[in-house]
């Protein structure tokens, strides 16, 4: 239960899990924005099997915060853009099928390196959640790994739009992970994650290494310590606009909520 | 796309039990070929999945030809 967590860390895992319902749910969006002009049909079936298991784990993470003692119907339906957590490489939609392989190659690595640090969490709410999550994800990878390469071996017009895709979202998806801040150490020191900030930047550089290093001949994403400039811990944002509105009332099923029965 | 290969797909409910054809899809390689086989048809809790390019298959013999009755005779 949350309120056996300590007050020093319960503030930073709620706002943590929060983070991770946006995300999963924005992914889940650019995911399934994709059904229907993915390159192959194949490919688009991919993209709606993917879509609904991020919007499963969406679910399973918003419910958790109830644990928090958080409106749950109000997180997943009422909030406006301003108030999403979403890594910030979501708020606008893929606009090519490159940028979404790399969203898929990269936000979802991230998000699974994320996951992974929970897998022996103090926090059981979360350990349990985490194996059937990351099952799902090792198809994700394989999609995102396969595409990447086929996309880089496929002439040089492809292999440049692979390699721009992935640079214009890399930095922000590395720092997503936040700084090695007391926020950071809390997680980490309460055994609610095995690791933090820059290990776990280390870690999904380490994890994207092979698979950019076969595709390009050398890897084009680069592993500096990014700036924190404006970054807000409790968001893992740098802007306080989030996606932009038609997203949102997507996102909240805006429409389908017009047909609800009390 | 690129060039495509047809895979069969196979599954079975429990070890022991006889692999049974789920189906086909279209992939470039054997990776996405996984890949597709379980974003399509692991909408069942099948024990185990295999694929497995059309082009590998070769006839042994078919009796369509020669019994036209038989209700799974022709294909």
């Amino acid at each position: 239960m949350a309120d056996e967590l300590s007050s020093e860390v319960r503030g930073p895992v709620r706002d943590l899990i929060l983070v991770l319902a946006d995300s999963k749910r924005l992914l889940g969006m650019r995911y399934a924005g994709w059904i229907l002009g993915a390159p192959e049909l194949e490919a688009g079936i991919a993209c709606a099997s993917m879509a609904q298991d991020e919007w499963g784990h969406g679910r399973l993470l918003y419910a958790l915060l109830k644990d928090f003692g958080e409106d749950v119907d109000e997180l997943e339906h009422g909030r406006e853009p301003g108030d999403y957590a979403n890594i910030e490489v979501l708020d606008s939609a893929p606009g090519t099928w490159h940028d979404l392989v790399a969203c898929n190659a990269l936000v979802d690595g991230a998000l699974s390196v994320q996951f992974e640090a929970f897998s022996g969490s103090s926090y059981p709410m979360l350990r349990q959640r985490v194996e059937k999550l990351l099952d799902e994800e090792r198809f994700h990878a394989a999609h995102g790994a396969a595409w990447l390469r086929r996309l880089a071996a496929g002439g040089d017009d492809s292999r440049s739009a692979m390699a721009d895709a992935i640079e214009r979202i890399a930095p922000a998806v590395f720092r997503w992970f936040g700084p090695d801040s007391d926020r950071s150490k809390a997680l980490v020191d309460s055994g609610v994650a095995a690791a933090a900030g820059s290990e776990l930047r280390r870690r999904l550089a380490e994890r994207m290494a092979p698979l950019l290093a076969s595709a390009f001949d050398g890897s084009p994403v680069g592993l500096t310590e990014p700036a924190f400039d404006g970054f807000n811990e409790t968001t893992r944002r740098t802007r306080p606009d989030g996606p932009d509105a038609a997203t949102i009332r997507q996102v909240r099923g805006d429409k389908n909520r017009a047909f609800l029965m009390d | 796309m690129a060039y495509q290969t047809v895979y069969e797909i196979f599954a079975r409910k429990s070890r022991g039990e006889p692999l049974r054809h789920i189906g086909n899809l279209n992939a470039p390689d054997d990776d996405l070929a996984k890949v597709y086989a379980y974003e399509t048809y692991d909408e069942e809790k099948w024990f185990d999945m295999w694929i497995v390019a059309r082009d590998r298959f070769h006839e042994v013999f078919n009796r369509g030809d020669a019994d036209t009755s038989s209700a799974d005779g022709g294909a």
